[in-house]
């Protein structure tokens, strides 16, 4: 396994031939004795998704914590546009480019929208101690951005809490694509919601890609990740199981890698039931007839 | 981080050049007068006092005062505790006993509750003194002798001398909820006094709403002509709520302290009655002395009376000093 | 899209406006307060005459002050129980500072100032940097003050208080700043009454119109979320503590001046009381939400109520019981009026 060589997909859309927006060489992250990440490595360019799949424990976590400043590797090296980088703290990765939109979505849930759409680089007006928080700047820059992903929220004092869990991600990805990144990193976006609003967040991540920006989307579903990866790295138990371009593997392989036998028919099935595409039910059949054939 | 240290340290050298320039004598008006002697008594003696006296209470401060010195006079070594919890107090005075004193000293404000343990100390043969309260059970729980003041005596006197002074509405202010020897005094002011008392609760932690509340009392009923406080603390605010109030109230209270009686000396209280705690304090440790080496006990089987005495405009201005250096 | 949106937004207009008045956090408070004002002034002449406002407003004033930025705190996630005894701890350092050691009284107060930052500094510091629950810490330095206050005033007055305070030079000017009284329609108000409205204002102002008041909500309903985008909840928790402590600072220091004097065992009991008012103004205990404005509406409920008892006649051996069950009543009533409110929003 750890001798899958890293390919650099020089022929993918935005890609420039040129060093990746971010790559990870050989990381290796450990908590005392516990061994979270153990050389891994991936990359991420400008107008592409990167998925990162793997199911609980896999590490998945650890490497976000890694790529957002919360944690620094053990071993190995974090590179930005071919440099070396070191991120210290959330504020420099922030400042690197790289936007978290972390599973509890860094969002307070009693504060108003605009609010947390600013929390943390908050417009200011005046100087000195009259040094105001620019509101109507706040309101009218996050109702803009918002339209422009094609979200529309009645009352932006709403507070949070009281969004569903679709528009609170779509807040959180306006956010970050709003503040200048050039990376977002999507950690569990679609885990804990259902397939229409899962649907309608892959759709705000393909708006994000088209827009130049690097996705890394971190998910255990790879019926998710698949139609919108162009790369993708599996983890399990700490240790990559390969990083490879979607011309390399099909989502059959993929979902092998992940999961046993068992787990594989259970999906097989589940994907027959709900194709009312007819390529999800072809998918089906094909990864039904690939469980047969591997017993 | 980086940035916090010059300016810290600019603030240091600041404050340190205001304090340089700005010490002066004329500032230190409360420089300590009172040096207390040692005395030459060398009986060496453990003489444990256990009261039911508040930590912050001017008067139990002055008690314990008195007992320190006492101790120092006669060369003993004195502890003191206290609590105002009846349970907690009869703890302290198990822990006293474990420790072997050769007297021990205790107030009863709740006799019934500290009766087990007093028995306790007379059982060990450890000679036991009561004063302040609790009177009535000294004996019968077999203490040698009682050192105090009767509340209820005292409340008549101070019922009596508003009376020789026209007063016939008077607000008795109670700034311990549940203290039955106050009770005493509010119930001994209105036997004597031929005119109306009601009680008024105050809170003894929170005195400038105690003095709101004085103030609105007085605003709210215009036939007050007269306010009786039970604790020197209480009174200061009391004569300022008065002021405050445009009323023409005359103010008494029980117990003493340096503004109690600068009050009297500048007319603004009428008297002030005194049990003289500090003797309370300092008598215990003596007579344990003069018992444990003489086998003298004073009292004649009654008790020692330290009060009521009146504080009026004839006495306070010499009492004020003594006051100021927590002796009276 | 355009011309729906702006529909929308009309409608929203319309409707709008009483659902957030009515869902704003020192609403229901203030409806508590007008009830409990008309409640006392129908049962007393003199609680509703200008004197008897005085008095009242000075009681609440000095909960007020307090209650200000306590209720910041909490909004920050945080309880302080050391916010009462601190109090006395100003005064005290002031006091013996000037009347023993010879400071000037200027002098003390910087210095009676400093050390009341450096308490909440210790406060903040110990509370970001163990992660205990701020309940635990403020309430081990609320004992060890408890015990400080006493034991060094006992050490060098051989006294339990500070006194004599108003014999010392640049005693009167202070005492117009602090503890003077201003003529308002021929009645006197207490200057603190006045400090008091300056420190809502600004309070408020913080909260709602900066960065640090941004801050402030978003560390204390979710310290996590905050650290992870950048805000330096830290530096805002300490920051929150510090001010609690400059507020003591003020408030003890009034006290010294006003009176002259100060006892060692002021201001025990009293945090409980600020956190009380904070609660009444819609404060969550939880943190991450609250107003200042509903605080010292709070505080206002709190000191009417406590003079209100007195005017009314009420026996005041019941006085505990009665100001309990008043403040049950207008918690509640602020409760129902944000439920109510939050309902009809959906």
């Amino acid at each position: 396994m750890a001798d899958i060589e890293v390919i650099e997909d020089k022929a993918a859309p935005g890609g420039d031939g040129d060093a990746p927006m971010l790559e990870l060489r050989n990381v290796t992250k450990m908590f005392g004795s516990v061994i979270s990440l153990s050389d891994i490595s991936t990359t991420v360019r400008a107008g592409q998704v990167t998925c990162v799949l793997g199911d609980n424990g896999a590490g998945k976590s650890t490497l976000i914590k890694i790529l957002s400043g919360v944690h620094q590797p053990d071993d190995g090296e974090l590179l930005i546009d071919g440099e070396p980088v070191h991120l210290g703290t959330p504020r420099e990765a922030l400042d690197a480019g790289i936007a978290t939109v972390f599973q509890d979505l860094a969002m307070v849930p009693l504060m108003a929208i605009w609010r947390n759409f600013f929390l943390g680089s908050e417009p200011t007006k005046g100087w000195g101690p009259f040094r105001r928080f620019d509101a109507e700047k706040a309101k009218k820059i996050s109702r803009a951005e918002l339209a422009d992903m094609g979200i529309d929220i009645r009352d932006l004092d709403q507070p949070v809490g009281t969004l569903s869990g679709g528009e609170r991600q779509s807040v959180a990805i306006a956010r970050a694509v709003h503040f200048g990144a050039r990376l977002l990193i999507l950690d569990e976006p679609t885990s804990a919601l259902g397939v229409k609003q899962a649907g309608v967040v892959l759709k705000y991540i393909v708006q994000a890609r088209d827009k130049g920006l690097g996705v890394i989307f971190i998910t255990h579903n790879p019926h998710h990740a698949y139609p919108v990866g162009d790369r993708f790295l599996l983890l399990k138990r700490g240790k990559s199981l390969g990083d490879f371009a979607k011309s390399e593997i099909t989502l059959a392989e993929l979902t092998r890698l992940m999961a046993g036998g068992a787990e594989l028919e259970q999906l097989a099935h589940e994907l027959e039931r709900d194709g009312d595409s007819t390529e999800t039910g072809a998918l089906g059949r094909e990864l039904l007839e690939d469980t047969k054939t591997l017993g | 981080m980086i940035r916090r240290v010059p300016r810290t340290s600019l603030a240091a050298v600041f404050a340190a050049a205001i304090l340089v320039s700005a010490c002066s004598s004329a500032n230190s008006v409360n420089v300590q007068h009172n040096k207390a002697g040692g005395g030459s008594g060398g009986y060496k003696y453990k003489i444990a006092v256990v009261t039911h006296g508040g930590a912050g209470d001017s008067f139990w401060s002055i008690v314990k005062a008195g007992a320190l010195q006492g101790g120092k006079d006669m060369g003993d070594k004195v502890s003191y505790q206290s609590s105002g919890d009846p349970a907690t107090q009869s703890q302290l005075i198990d822990a006293a006993i474990n420790q072997k004193p050769d007297g021990l000293v205790v107030s009863m404000a709740n006799p019934e509750a500290v009766k087990a343990a007093v028995k306790r100390a007379v059982a060990a043969g450890i000679p036991v003194i009561t004063i302040n309260a609790g009177e009535a059970e000294s004996k019968s729980y077999g203490a040698l002798s009682h050192i105090g003041s009767d509340e209820g005596v005292a409340g008549q006197a101070v019922g009596s001398e508003l009376k020789k002074n026209g007063v016939k509405n008077v607000i008795c202010v109670v700034q311990e909820a549940g203290n039955t020897a106050l009770e005493q005094r509010c119930a001994g002011v209105k036997a004597t006094l031929g005119g109306t008392v009601t009680n008024l609760q105050v809170d003894n932690n929170n005195l400038p709403g105690a003095q709101q509340i004085i103030q609105a009392k007085l605003q709210q009923d215009k036939s007050v002509d007269g306010v009786v406080t039970l604790g020197a603390q209480v009174a200061s605010v009391a004569e300022k709520a008065i002021a405050s109030a445009n009323s023409s109230a005359k103010l008494a209270t029980f117990d003493l302290n340096a503004d109690v009686a600068k009050g009297v000396v500048d007319g603004k209280l009428l008297f002030a009655v005194d049990q003289q705690p500090y003797l309370q304090g300092y008598l215990g440790v003596v007579m344990l002395t003069q018992y444990k080496s003489n086998l003298n006990v004073l009292g004649g089987g009654q008790p020692v009376l330290t009060g009521p005495t009146l504080i009026t405009k004839a006495n306070a201005a010499a009492v004020l000093k003594l006051a100021a250096g927590g002796t009276r | 899209m355009t011309a729906a949106t702006a529909q929308v937004d009309e409608r929203l207009a319309n409707i709008g406006v009483v659902r957030r008045l009515l869902v704003k956090p020192e609403f229901g408070a203030l409806i508590g307060a007008v009830v409990v004002f008309v409640f006392f002034a129908f049962q007393s002449d003199v609680f509703r005459s200008l004197s008897g406002a005085a008095n009242w407003l000075d009681v609440s004033s000095t909960i007020g002050i307090m209650a200000v930025p306590v209720a910041m705190l909490m909004i920050g996630g945080h309880f302080d129980l050391s916010a009462g005894v601190q109090i006395g701890t100003a005064g005290l350092a002031t006091g013996i500072m000037t009347t023993y050691w010879g400071l000037n009284v200027y002098a003390s107060l910087f210095m009676s100032l400093l050390l009341m930052l450096t308490i909440g500094f210790i406060n903040g510091f110990l509370v970001t940097r163990t992660g205990l629950p701020s309940f635990i810490i403020t309430l081990g330095m609320f004992l060890g003050l408890q015990g400080i206050n006493l034991g060094v005033t006992k050490q060098v007055t051989n006294t339990v208080q500070v006194s004599n305070l108003d014999l010392v030079p640049g005693y009167h000017a202070l005492d117009n700043v602090l503890g003077g009284t201003v003529s308002i329609g021929g009645t006197k108000l207490q200057i603190a009454i006045l400090w008091w409205v300056l420190l809502t204002a600004l309070g408020s102002w913080a909260l709602l119109k900066t960065r640090f008041g941004n801050w402030i909500f978003a560390t204390g309903g979710d310290p996590n979320a905050s650290k992870n985008v950048g805000v330096p909840t830290n530096r805002t928790t300490i920051s929150l503590f510090m001010l609690t402590s400059a507020a003591a600072w003020f408030v003890g220091n009034t006290q010294i001046v006003r009176f002259g004097t100060i006892q060692a065992q002021v201001g025990i009991g009293q945090e409980l009381i600020f956190i009380v008012a904070a609660v009444i103004g819609g404060c969550l205990l939880t943190g991450g939400y609250g107003s200042a404005v509903g605080a010292t509406v709070g505080a206002l409920i709190f000191g009417m109520t406590q003079q209100g008892i007195v005017y009314a006649g009420w026996n005041s051996d019941w006085f505990k019981l009665f100001v309990g069950a008043m403040l049950l009543l207008a918690v509640l009533a602020n409760q129902f009026v944000r439920r109510y409110a939050e309902q009809s929003r959906r």
